[in-house]
């Protein structure tokens, strides 16, 4: 229990001065520094929904198309970040192996807490200001969102325990990633409910992870006005064979790295 | 006691891999001063990264019973985007130590002034080793792996490196990883001798160093 407890402390320690210096390194100590990490979700999720809404038309399916992009967009970043920055990650953080308290995991954590926390100080403040324009609603279930952020956010952990040492076992995949993560966005619920579907495709779209933690962040913000369809089995399956393979991945990797 | 157990570390070359150890068996006590000696490739660098934890060997077993720096040399240890303050921040950070007492030390060791604030892959050779010097002084640890650091610097950074290192931490345990045999004969209680992924012990360090520049 003794070395339980002192091995917390130093996990505590090291995931916070990990992400600390993760925060000084990429955003800097000048002018407005770290909030620069919310402001590209931010412009992003705005500029695509006012595009959308006037191709589209101020709502589809009964929900202001602005408010759907958004819901829909600001998780699909924190994805996409967690992933383009999981390639070589281990390479790139060598230096830090020479504290042997740090480990390779550790890396791939803080990875995807800088973009959660990142992408909920974005998401905040994108609702706020469009409640405020009467653009969005002001959420029916806030438990059933965060908990479909907490479902969405578990996967993409998972999926980057999988490929930061996949990214250094084989290079390829860092020329396939672009692609990969651009072809999936069909199959990851972020511009469509499943509801809208044929029957076929939303069959098929039962087996992505993604789908079922969106569908449950688009129910906690619509409420009734949407259809939504999901099931907890999925992405906690998915997620749980990915963490599965990623640790071992990570334990080979670890064995085999080079520390200049 | 750290102890090395039929340590073997292979490196990948080419299509297929080279073997830099070949079951090196090594007990360091406390307090004990052991240099490393070997020509250039024989290996000490990759030694003192295992002990270190650094590296993972391909097999064989390292135990460790004291706590024990990271290795000491140029590079590691510290990330050349970030200013010398916010490495010594971090290093404060991660073993759990307060920062305006490192900062203190690092200060006084370095003599880097303004420097400080400056990102340290804009820093010479001798003034990283200065800092690389101070921040791991500046953890208590049992044991210190130093790898060749030491022979770079000014007169003054040495006389700093030998009083803080074999004086006032004369009893912690030393891995000392040079080619200069002055340095190895004066603090060293035994030596290793590295050659051709073989490791072998000696217990009177000028007989080592007698072998070693006959290799």
């Amino acid at each position: 229990m003794g070395t339980f407890i002192s091995g917390w402390r130093i996990q505590r320690r090291v995931i916070g001065a990990l992400m600390i210096r993760e925060l000084v390194t990429r955003f800097g100590r000048e002018n407005i520094g770290f909030l620069w990490m919310m402001v590209e979700p931010l412009l992003f999720a705005a500029l695509v929904g006012f595009i959308w809404r006037y191709m589209k038309g101020p709502e589809e399916h009964g929900v202001s198309v602005i408010a759907f992009v958004a819901s829909g967009y600001l998780p699909l970043t924190l994805f996409r970040y967690a992933v383009t920055r999981s390639v070589r990650i281990f390479t790139v953080n060598s230096s830090l192996m020479y504290h042997r308290q740090i480990k390779v995991l550790d890396f791939v954590f803080v990875r995807v807490l800088i973009e959660m926390i990142g992408t909920m100080m974005a998401y905040l403040f994108i609702a706020i200001l469009l409640i405020s324009l009467d653009e969005f609603p002001v959420p029916a279930d806030l438990g059933l969102f965060l908990a479909g952020w907490t479902l969405y956010c578990l996967f993409t952990f998972a999926l980057c325990l999988v490929l930061a040492p996949l990214s250094e076992m084989s290079d390829v995949l860092e020329k396939i990633m672009p692609v990969t993560t651009y072809v999936m966005i069909p199959f990851s619920g972020t511009f469509n409910m499943v509801s809208w579907l044929t029957p076929d495709a939303q069959k098929a779209m039962y087996y992505s992870p993604f789908v079922h933690g969106m569908e449950m962040m688009r129910q906690g913000i619509f409420g009734d006005r949407v259809d939504a369809q999901w099931d907890i089995k999925v992405p906690i399956a998915a997620s749980l064979f990915f963490i599965l393979i990623g640790l071992a991945m990570c334990r080979r990797v670890r064995r085999r790295l080079v520390v200049e | 006691m750290i102890d090395c157990q039929q340590v073997t570390k292979y490196y990948p070359l080419g299509s297929g891999r080279k073997k830099v150890l070949n079951e090196i068996d090594l007990q360091i006590r406390p307090g004990e001063h052991i240099g490393f000696l070997g020509r250039n490739g024989a290996g000490k660098t990759t030694l003192i990264k295992l002990i270190g934890g650094v590296e993972l060997p391909t097999s064989g077993k390292i135990r460790r019973r004291m706590s024990v720096s990271w290795p000491l040399g140029f590079g590691g240890g510290f990330q050349g985007s970030l200013t010398g303050y916010d490495n010594a921040r971090f290093i404060a950070r991660i073993y759990g130590q307060n920062y305006n007492e490192i900062r203190g030390f690092v200060e006084e060791f370095t003599e880097l002034g303004a420097q400080l604030k400056m990102p340290v892959k804009t820093y010479s050779s001798g003034m990283r080793a200065r800092l690389a010097f101070a921040l791991s002084l500046a953890i208590e640890f049992d044991c210190y792996l130093i790898d060749e650091v030491i022979m770079v610097g000014d007169a003054n950074f040495h006389k700093k490196c030998h009083y803080e290192l074999f004086e006032k931490r004369g009893d912690r345990a030393l891995v000392l990883a040079s080619h200069s045999p002055e340095l190895i004969r004066e603090f060293c209680d035994r030596a290793l001798i590295l050659h051709q992924g073989h490791g072998t012990i000696h217990h009177d360090v000028n007989e080592a160093l007698e072998i070693y520049a006959a290799l």
